[in-house]
């Protein structure tokens, strides 16, 4: 049994390569929900998050010994998961599913101070975010969301920071288009 | 009139409230992982090979955009073939030392108005900036080699930290990555 409490992501990493493939299973317990929550946002479902989850685990395990620096096994791990979102986004179309399916929720948003306006919002927001470009929608979450530094977006995406400036810039000027139009529908 | 920034700050804290998974997702994995062959460590040769894959932070001049639009994509030379199945010999000398299935492989692209090319693929989980390649005396060719076990890799060229180019000198992936284009290699065993 590997003990996820208190191994370090550098002690898991090495009981890996090692040979201890069980030890894997900490990182999986560790990281589970931590990357569980970008998938979830980005893909807009829990199915495909959760397969795009599996792929990133199984890929990172595969190439752990590629892992150069376990410490930021975390960080290592989250550039694959935003690359397996990125394929089954792609693959699945993701993006007309989700919208159609949440058409009405802006306007169920109009009430927010109660639980059931607060829900309505949640799913108004998956609905916006549906409906933003992949690349908007990727630049929004790891910004705001995930709170990365462009620096680290870029490491993440390949894109450059002034391009993730503008990404993000867009990404929120949609976001309140798509407000304003729920506004006045 | 809504505060629509004020919705959108509210829209963000709702989002990063946290998520619960599935529990059983982590035998799935524990389960998959069964039949993928153990991972290791880089020996010491694939380790000095690192100084090839080191992270560096990826150049964008200010012309970025329209140095890479100028950046004349002239060919890929592999001169081994498309699908490489067989390492280039003039590759061969510096990297023979490589143990086990590790075959030398590299990758190549004309890109002579280029500032800065990396490799993304598989094998370096398409991070941006961990593979950069280098040009030789003339600047106009970019090249890097890089340990490879046997098997099926999708990778692209990012010109410039912008320009997702696939090689003009391979296949393409089928099963492309956020639309953009990737192409294929395929080592072959021993």
């Amino acid at each position: 049994m590997v003990d996820v409490s208190e191994a370090s992501d550098t002690e898991l990493v090495a009981r890996v390569l090692a040979g201890e493939r069980d030890a894997y299973a900490g990182l999986v317990a560790r990281y589970r929900d931590r990357l569980g929550r970008y998938a979830v946002r980005m893909l807009g479902n829990r199915s495909d998050a959760e397969d795009a989850l599996q792929e990133t685990f199984v890929r990172g395990y595969r190439s752990l010994g590629r892992c150069t620096d376990p410490d930021r096994f975390g960080a290592w791990l989250f550039g694959i998961l935003v690359n397996r979102c990125r394929t089954l986004g792609a693959q699945r179309g993701r993006r007309e599913r989700v919208h159609v399916a949440d058409e009405s929720a802006l306007q169920r948003a109009a009430t927010r101070d109660d639980p059931v306006g607060r829900q309505a919002l949640r799913e108004a927001i998956g609905a916006a975010l549906a409906r933003l470009a992949p690349t908007l929608r990727e630049a929004f979450l790891l910004k705001f969301v995930e709170e990365m530094s462009y620096e680290e977006m870029a490491t993440m995406t390949g894109a450059s920071v002034p391009a993730l400036k503008m990404r993000v810039s867009r990404a929120r000027a949609e976001l309140r288009q798509i407000l304003s139009e729920a506004d006045h529908a | 009139m809504r505060d629509h920034d004020r919705e959108i700050d509210q829209a963000i804290a709702l989002l990063r409230e946290p998520v619960a998974m599935d529990h059983t997702l982590d035998a799935r994995v524990m389960a998959e992982i069964a039949h993928v062959p153990a991972p290791r460590r880089l020996g010491p040769v694939g380790r000095a090979g690192l100084w090839l894959v080191r992270p560096r932070p990826v150049r964008v001049p200010p012309v970025a955009i329209l140095a890479a639009a100028a950046a004349l994509v002239l060919a890929v030379v592999r001169p081994w073939g498309g699908i490489a199945d067989q390492p280039a010999p003039e590759a061969v000398p510096t990297f023979t030392a490589f143990a086990g299935n590790v075959r030398p492989t590299r990758f190549m692209l004309v890109a002579p108005a280029a500032s800065a090319v990396t490799l993304v693929g598989d094998f370096n989980d398409w991070t941006a900036d961990s593979t950069p390649m280098t040009t030789d005396a003339s600047g106009g060719l970019w090249s890097v080699t890089i340990p490879l076990e046997p098997g099926r890799y999708r990778y692209a060229f990012l010109v410039d930290g912008e320009i997702w180019t696939p090689d003009p000198g391979a296949p393409r992936a089928v099963d492309d990555d956020f639309g953009r284009p990737n192409s294929v290699l395929t080592i072959g065993g021993l």
